[in-house]
């Protein structure tokens, strides 16, 4: 069998898994006029909450003063805040990432460039994410780190929610314009 | 192997019916003028067998010159087939202006890297360019419908139930014509008859799947949606980018000072 008789079987096979992935349904659309007028008011608004839950001289005072199963257990559950936390920033950017989807898609005219740019940075964020919360999860990362995380998503959020506003109330008459297309309900992919 | 000539016979029958029961419903619903290629398409293959079936008598099957307007007819339809796709991709994606004129250009890139590659990889010997040919056609058609997905699915973009399906088949027959072809450049003589029998059955399927599709009127022109101003894709896009890139670094800084500490 030749070099080809592999290579197209091979190729085939990719196809057809992308196909499936690409077209099967998702509950994407119905969140998309949600994930615009949610936009500038994310999981990082709670930031002061999860930075309080976190300190580290909470962590310091209860070691001191607790036994040590209450310490353990302490520090078991803000692992488990750190990493909770870290997929609520994961949905705020999935949240902007959205957003800028949406735009692309309403105007008249997108930049190439702009938009390739954003798919490498998800592919890039996706791989980070992921190597931090392995980290986490395997208790070698201080849960410090997470702060300029927040920082940067909520100073975007804030700006922009003013424009975003306006342009969440023609994206979502477009979307309901969309969904009455076809009488059957529409299929989103 | 005369069961299996038999049965290839009643199933390209049942496809020559299926074909004709496809292009009468697409005129009787008036679906015609929504997909005027694809309905060119199903009357080119429809015209197929005939065409081939007067090419065998007259000239014989092992005559070079059927062999050669068998394949140009078979030019003829994915061409046709190939056309039929685009139209379904603009049908999707033209109302959204500034996605289209990127998806175009990169199908039309995408597909023509794709024919490339595939003449790349085959064997390059004359008998079987036609077959090359061929198979690269149907693996861009196949290629081309993938990439029209992602950007349905990255943009979420509402599709047809019409378009899915039509597209289903299309991709599902390009995608069974690539192995199909795959497997007869390698075993060419002993696998001619199960070749032409695998592939009747394909094209049912597809046949079916666009029966299915088709068998209510759709609307000529899907509904526009209100496009924005062409200056806020250009004020908040680079912005969003901007700060997806620095929380992009943050996240990786982060990472590598935590892994060294580690």
């Amino acid at each position: 069998m030749s070099l080809s008789f592999y290579a197209f079987f091979g190729l085939v096979g990719i196809l057809l898994l992308l196909f499936v992935w690409a077209a099967r349904k998702s509950g994407k659309q119905e969140r998309t006029a949600r994930a615009l007028e949610e936009c500038g008011r994310g999981h990082v608004g709670h930031l002061p909450q999860i930075r309080q839950a976190l300190a580290e001289t909470d962590r310091l005072y209860i070691s001191r003063k607790a036994p040590a199963f209450v310490a353990r257990r302490v520090r078991q559950e803000r692992r488990r805040v750190a990493l909770v936390y870290l997929a609520a920033v994961r949905d705020d950017f999935q949240s902007l990432l959205r957003t800028a989807r949406i735009i692309a898609r309403l105007s008249p005219e997108v930049v190439p460039l702009h938009e390739f740019e954003r798919v490498r940075l998800t592919v890039v964020f996706a791989w980070h994410y992921q190597m931090v919360r392995l980290q986490l999860r395997a208790g070698l990362i201080p849960i410090l780190g997470l702060d300029g995380l927040s920082d940067l998503v909520s100073g975007l959020s804030v700006r922009m929610e003013i424009a975003m506003n306006e342009l969440g109330e023609r994206a979502a008459l477009a979307a309901e314009m969309a969904s009455s297309l076809d009488g059957r309900g529409p299929h989103v992919a | 192997m005369a069961k299996i000539v038999t049965l290839e016979n009643g199933l390209w029958a049942l496809a020559v019916l299926l074909m004709a029961g496809l292009f009468a419903l697409l005129l009787y619903r008036a679906n015609h003028r929504v997909y005027p290629y694809l309905s060119g398409y199903v009357l080119i293959a429809l015209l197929q067998s005939p065409l081939l079936f007067t090419t065998y008598r007259v000239w014989g099957f092992d005559s070079r010159t059927a062999s050669n307007i068998a394949w140009g007819i078979q030019g003829l339809v994915i061409t046709a087939r190939a056309l039929a796709v685009a139209e379904i991709c603009r049908r999707v994606l033209a109302k959204y202006r500034g996605i289209w004129a990127l998806a175009w250009r990169m199908l039309l890139a995408i597909a023509g890297l794709v024919l490339v590659y595939a003449w790349a990889v085959s064997r390059l010997n004359w008998p079987q360019a036609v077959l090359n040919a061929d198979r690269g056609l149907e693996l861009a058609i196949a290629v081309a419908i993938v990439i029209l997905f992602l950007f349905v699915k990255y943009y979420e973009i509402i599709v047809e139930p019409t378009v899915l399906y039509l597209s289903i088949g299309l991709f599902l027959f390009s995608c069974f014509s690539v192995l199909n072809n795959t497997i007869l450049e390698n075993w060419l003589h002993s696998y001619a008859t199960l070749w032409n029998l695998l592939g009747t059955l394909a094209f049912i399927a597809s046949l079916l799947l666009w029966i299915w599709a088709v068998r209510e009127e759709q609307p000529e022109t899907p509904l526009e949606p209100e496009l924005i101003p062409k200056g806020a894709y250009h004020a908040l896009v680079p912005e969003i980018n901007y700060r997806l890139k620095a929380l992009n670094e943050q996240l990786s800084q982060f990472w590598r000072v935590e892994a060294n500490r580690s």
